[in-house]
């Protein structure tokens, strides 16, 4: 039994690696650069969440959330959530 | 090929909120002019001596005299100042290297990845707009694009002062430059 609670709560470790909470200082002055560019409302990234490779989920200091990520166009998009 | 536009356009439209950061460029730039007027002067001066020599030149020997004495040191002592600021001149020419100002925006880390792909991007449609009004597809006046070049130059400098000043500083002093190159179409077209 615990053997198999292990594995299966390693799969679901696993499984919600992609998505998970970050705080790189650097990631979120680019997303903060990215937002602004866009000329959307933010002020500053305060925390972001990793949804997979060049996609994220910013939030704004005002309170304003964004999904950031690069299409398969090779363009970068903002989505406000 | 557009990635060498999108480069020497980062380069120069990298400017966010840059009033700032253009301003301290522009300084060394009049400066650069202020030198180059000292000749010009001259010439402009010719003409107008050559209307009033026949009124009064008696008038004029006695102040060009005075003047003449004190100009003297001055003029050995600009003469090597004078140099230099042709020198600059030329050094402000260099920036139009738009695959070192490429390389340097690609290499620099005053910036992410997703900035400088975002930025990428504004560059693209910007010389997007410029293609279509050249081939006459956009309607708009090459005063309305300067300003969206302006804009974009703006926002890339405003992203780039603090992390990589050189760099802005470098793309700032190709702004007219690249702008010579977009305003003219057979330049634009010329572009790889």
């Amino acid at each position: 039994m615990k053997r198999n609670a292990s594995r299966l709560l390693a799969i679901v470790m696993c499984a919600v690696i992609p998505v998970h909470a970050a705080d790189d200082p650097k990631q979120r002055k680019d997303l903060t650069a990215v937002i602004a560019l866009q000329g959307l409302p933010c002020g500053e990234v305060v925390g972001y969440e990793v949804k997979g490779d060049n996609d994220y989920v910013a939030t704004c200091k005002d309170g304003n959330r964004y999904r950031v990520f690069v299409n398969a166009g090779g363009r970068v998009v903002v989505q406000k959530q | 090929m557009g990635a060498r536009i999108a480069g020497a356009l980062l380069a120069g439209l990298m400017t966010g909120c840059a009033g700032a950061p253009s301003t301290p460029p522009e300084p060394p730039v009049r400066e650069a002019p202020a030198p180059a007027p000292p000749p010009s002067a001259p010439d402009n001066s010719d003409p107008r001596p050559a209307l009033p020599p026949a009124k009064a030149p008696a008038a004029s020997k006695p102040p060009a005299a005075p003047a003449a004495v004190p100009r003297k040191p001055e003029v050995a002592a600009r003469k090597p100042e004078a140099a230099p600021p042709v020198a600059v001149k030329p050094e402000g020419s260099p920036p139009l290297d738009l695959e070192a100002l490429e390389q340097r925006l690609k290499e620099t880390n005053a910036i992410g990845l997703m900035t400088k792909l975002s930025l990428k991007n504004q560059v693209d449609d910007l010389l997007e707009q410029f293609r279509d009004y050249y081939q006459g597809r956009l309607k708009t006046t090459l005063a309305e694009l300067r300003q969206l070049y302006e804009l974009l130059l703006m926002k890339t400098l405003s992203l780039l002062q603090d992390g990589d000043p050189a760099l802005a500083k470098a793309i700032n002093g190709s702004r007219e430059a690249i702008w010579a190159i977009l305003s003219d179409r057979d330049k634009f077209s010329k572009l790889p």
